[in-house]
């Protein structure tokens, strides 16, 4: 990343107001934003709806482009696009997950995934769309094939976590599935070979509370060269930072670290080119104390070459802001 | 009850008796506990695992039942099952034939059981099938059913 060592400032693009309860989760389009495409963003929320919000790309501003509701029961808790961009994945409180198509604008649902015993928690496709990974509150994993027709198999359902599974996230490259829980576990489940996914390794941390920010790594390079599983390691942690529950962490192509917290505030870290330490060391840029008028529960880096970052919050709105570097 | 003291002899003294009263009495009422213990627990542990061996038969057989159905469907028309559906339906199978019913202690039991609960979830929403072992017990109050 080009090193800016001056300040940082968070300006706020837009206010998308809409949904009639707490916002729970954003996801910007992969295959939106660029080569003339408009940027697309959707939200998801306790009123049980989601909302498409799209840019004008003539006036730069923000507008509802649909939303998506009479499907969900109850809350929606996650949303996710496949990397194609043409299907959105919602997982709500009514246990069940819905897959919609984006047909020239429209949106529609044309798959129910039940198999959950209560609510969804999280959603996620792995790098290439053929797999949707959810989780929930029966702290069970399941892992989905996506087949012709808009068609959904059950892969495999992993059970291991002894809580509630809060999140899952596929690795960006690598068809490795990250799992995390109440059980305060971080458990990585692998596949060997048809259907056959286990738990490879189980990262926990004794002392950790949901005040800090902790990092880990692998050698990918070792990883992928096929070399059999390479573990993960906690190389950091982000401590003294927030004093109130971090709700959500995400990382920008730069390497420059988001967090949205309990404290209604989002932080941006970046790694210190100190080099006294051993391994890597991070230092906050910026704070926005009053980003939200309540708590920050998600924030996403936008996928372009650009600094945007969405954010969602129990005040029922999301916020697109872009951080730009204070000469 | 002997209040006599027993006859004297080296290392004893006149608070033996009492002493051994006590003792006697303490191994007395052991003994009669023990020997309830052992019949209520029996009877007990009786109780509790002709509940277990009839949950888990019954849960067995209505895997078998499902398997039985599945599988019927699959041999007359394999062309509308998937590959994965129809491999995990024969895995249900060879569990279902190697699940050691006359040796509970076994320990393989419950990995296969819970092997067995994962994969009848994850065909059922494959298929769009909701199934459900309602059990006979589910729901009764225990204090009614008796073996």
């Amino acid at each position: 990343m080009e090193s800016h060592d001056g300040a940082w400032s968070l300006k706020e693009v837009q206010k998308l107001e809409g949904h009639t309860d707490r916002v729970w989760s954003v996801a910007w389009n992969p295959a939106a934003g660029v080569a003339g495409v408009p940027a697309m963003l959707a939200s998801c929320s306790g009123d049980k709806t989601v909302r498409v919000w799209e840019q004008n790309p003539s006036s730069s501003s923000w507008f509802c482009k649909a939303v998506l509701d009479e499907t969900h029961t109850r809350t929606v808790r996650s949303c996710a696009w496949s990397p194609s961009g043409k299907l959105l994945a919602t997982g709500s409180f009514d246990a069940t997950t819905a897959i919609w198509e984006n047909v020239g604008g429209d949106f529609e649902c044309v798959s129910t995934l039940e198999g959950h015993e209560n609510e969804v928690k999280s959603v996620c496709w792995n790098a290439s769309g053929s797999l949707l990974a959810t989780c929930g509150r029966d702290r069970s994993v399941w892992i989905w094939e996506v087949l012709p027709g808009n068609e959904f198999e059950c892969a495999s359902v992993l059970q291991g976590h002894t809580q509630d599974v809060k999140m899952v996230q596929w690795h960006p490259t690598m068809d490795i599935l990250f799992s995390c829980s109440y059980d305060n576990t971080i458990k990585i489940w692998a596949e060997d070979g048809d259907d056959d996914w286990h738990c490879v390794q189980t990262l926990s941390e004794a002392n950790g509370d949901d005040l800090t920010i902790k990092v880990w790594e692998t050698d990918s390079a070792k990883m992928m060269s096929g070399d059999g599983y390479v573990p993960w390691s906690h190389v950091c942690t982000l401590s003294g930072y927030h004093d109130r529950t971090i709700f959500s962490v995400h990382w920008s192509r730069e390497g420059i670290i988001a967090s949205g917290a309990a404290d209604d505030a989002i932080r941006f870290f970046v790694e210190s080119k100190d080099g006294s330490v051993d391994g890597p060391s991070y230092k906050m840029i910026l704070r926005n104390e009053k980003a939200h008028d309540m708590d920050v529960n998600s924030v996403r880096w936008s996928h372009g070459e650009n600094r945007f970052l969405a954010s969602a919050s129990d005040d029922g709105t999301v916020k697109i802001w872009e951080l730009v570097p204070v000469i | 009850m002997d209040v006599r003291p027993e006859p004297a002899d080296a290392g004893s003294d006149i608070f033996d008796s009492s002493l051994n009263l006590e003792d006697a009495h303490f191994r007395e009422g052991y003994a009669d506990g023990h020997r309830h213990g052992v019949a209520a627990g029996r009877e007990e542990g009786r109780q509790v695992g002709l509940k277990t061996g009839f949950e888990t038969g019954e849960e067995l057989g209505f895997y078998r039942g499902c398997v039985g159905v599945w599988g019927s469907a699959i041999r007359a028309d394999p062309t509308r099952y998937s590959a994965r559906v129809q491999k995990s339906v024969r895995t249900m199978e060879a569990l279902l034939d190697g699940y050691p019913t006359m040796e509970p202690e076994d320990e393989r039991v419950q990995e296969m059981m819970g092997h067995l609960r994962l994969k009848f979830r994850a065909v059922c929403a494959s298929l769009g099938a909701k199934l459900e072992n309602r059990g006979y017990l589910k729901g009764v109050d225990n204090k009614d059913v008796e073996f």
